[in-house]
């Protein structure tokens, strides 16, 4: 175990970023059982007495589902009214999931005046900073319904990052498609190996993660490179691993070397002494 | 004469729908579920705007008083506001009727472009034939959170979602009051009976709509 992992066995405020692709199958519907492992994974290091806050994405996907669409539309007001039913859909099934672990959950959602807006950002820290005093696990996603889609934050990569700025988190866990970074698309290249330790967000690493001529930024890696650039800035521990494995959450904690770490800046300044 | 799509604000405090210790009343969700379906599938428009986060997030915590500071109201309703969305999609299911959840914050006309997303979500969804269950957004609110009076917000959206008329659930029955826009009157329905055929003879008068006057700023000025 590297000293860096190590010190990820020692997070008390945490965040996990779920997206679309990890709860559901790739014929976009929900996928329940897995659902239910992150349930219990999350509410299993809650009585850990580790502080676990949850962005989740999903709610259009859910919406297009709900109303037996078999594709998510393109047209904004189309999708803002698919996330309004699928996010009512969602919070119910997580209360579900939740309550057979006997873990209280609280829906958060949040626009990007939350950063600027000066009384919204303190209001929506405070009432953060309460649920998890009060051993709740708040579940967060984008005010879909009032801001624009996609714009205002692009991504729930970057929403991820700025609920870990402003509830001031140890570690931010961001689930993805793909096990981590690689240095070329494992998809498309032979034995390449995944990078499990990023000292420092250099602009190599981030035109790698743009994926010029390839498809390597699928796995959302510019985005997630961008949020770990965010978090790394406030001291902020990242690590992106494989969805499909809900356990890697578990295992992450305990400090095993699964997927990429990216270490936040205070690490790398005592490592320079 | 063809009859005009009418669109309905529908305002809900949680204490009509609770029972005598405080509890939501499952017959009495289960009755506004039905009157609510029932009225959409004879043609109308719907949107509810419906209190209750903080009640629910106080009664899953089993807290024996509601939450007084600012912060615990809205640590509160973030719980609650989960679970009373959870109720109105399920009672609404027994009827087919699928729901939507839009949380909208106190400010929300002074920002142009999300007044006008609110406004083109709420057509979508009507148009999908879905019912738009509304609420404040209490977890980042930054006014207080208006516990008592949920009308200013409902008031707000009859605006944004240019509703032709809004109704008030009076009491823990089937009274009800009609607010038909426009026209200065206020109807009081004593029960869902007299509710659907208000309604009804609202629709058929011509030119009942759109006079140009407002709804009322507050209720406190209507002597019943």
């Amino acid at each position: 175990m590297t000293s860096s992992r190590k010190s990820l066995k020692y997070k008390k405020r945490i965040i996990v970023k779920i997206g679309t692709s990890s709860l559901s199958y790739q014929n976009g519907r929900l996928n329940f059982q897995r659902i239910e492992k992150f349930a219990y994974i999350l509410s299993t290091l809650r009585r850990k007495g580790i502080q676990v806050t949850l962005v989740s994405s999903g709610a259009i996907g859910v919406g297009a589902g709900r109303l037996g669409m078999s594709e998510k539309p393109d047209d904004l007001a189309k999708k803002q009214a698919l996330a309004a039913i699928g996010q009512a859909e969602l919070i119910k099934i997580y209360q579900k999931f939740f309550s057979d672990h006997n873990q209280i959950v609280a829906q958060v959602l949040l626009t990007k005046d939350v950063i600027n807006n000066p009384v919204r950002h303190r209001n929506a820290r405070s009432t953060l900073e309460r649920l998890l005093e009060m051993e709740i696990i708040p579940i967060i996603n984008e005010n879909d319904t009032i801001s624009t889609y996609e714009i205002e934050f692009g991504d729930n990569d970057t929403l991820s990052a700025i609920v870990a700025k402003l509830i001031q988190a140890d570690l931010l866990i961001m689930l993805s498609d793909i096990d981590g970074l690689y240095p070329a698309d494992p998809r498309l290249t032979d034995h390449v190996e995944i990078i499990h330790t990023v000292r420092k967000i250099t602009p190599e690493l981030e035109k790698l993660a743009n994926g010029a001529g390839t498809s390597f930024s699928t796995g959302g890696m510019k985005t997630k490179l961008a949020a770990a650039k965010i978090c790394n800035q406030e001291n902020i521990d990242v690590v992106i691993t494989n969805g499909s494995v809900p356990e890697n959450i578990f295992g992450i904690m305990e400090g095993k070397e699964i997927g990429t770490h990216f270490l936040s800046n205070k690490i790398n300044l005592i490592k320079n002494y | 004469m063809v009859d005009k799509q009418i669109r309905i604000v529908v305002r809900i405090e949680i204490a009509t729908l609770c029972d005598k210790n405080g509890r939501l009343d499952r017959k009495k969700m289960d009755r506004l579920a039905m009157v609510l379906s029932s009225l959409h599938n004879s043609g109308k428009e719907i949107l509810v705007v419906s209190s209750g986060a903080i009640a629910l997030g106080s009664e899953k915590l089993m807290l024996e008083t509601q939450p007084e500071s600012l912060i615990e109201m809205q640590a509160t309703a973030a719980i609650g506001q989960a679970e009373l969305i959870r109720f109105y999609q399920n009672f609404f299911e027994e009827y087919n009727q699928i729901v939507a959840q839009v949380l909208l914050t106190s400010d929300i006309t002074e920002y142009k472009d999300r007044e006008n997303n609110a406004r083109n979500t709420f057509n979508t969804l009507l148009e999908m034939n879905i019912i738009p269950i509304i609420n404040e957004n209490d977890p980042v609110s930054t006014t207080d959170i208006e516990l008592d009076d949920n009308y200013p917000l409902a008031l707000k959206v009859a605006r944004i979602a240019q509703a032709d008329i809004m109704i008030i659930k009076l009491d823990t029955n089937g009274k009800y009051l009609i607010i038909p826009k426009g026209t200065g009157k206020i109807i009081v329905a004593e029960d869902e009976h007299r509710l659907f055929e208000q309604i009804d003879e609202f629709v058929k008068v011509p030119d009942a709509k759109d006079s140009g006057e407002d709804f009322p700023v507050s209720l406190a000025d209507i002597s019943l």
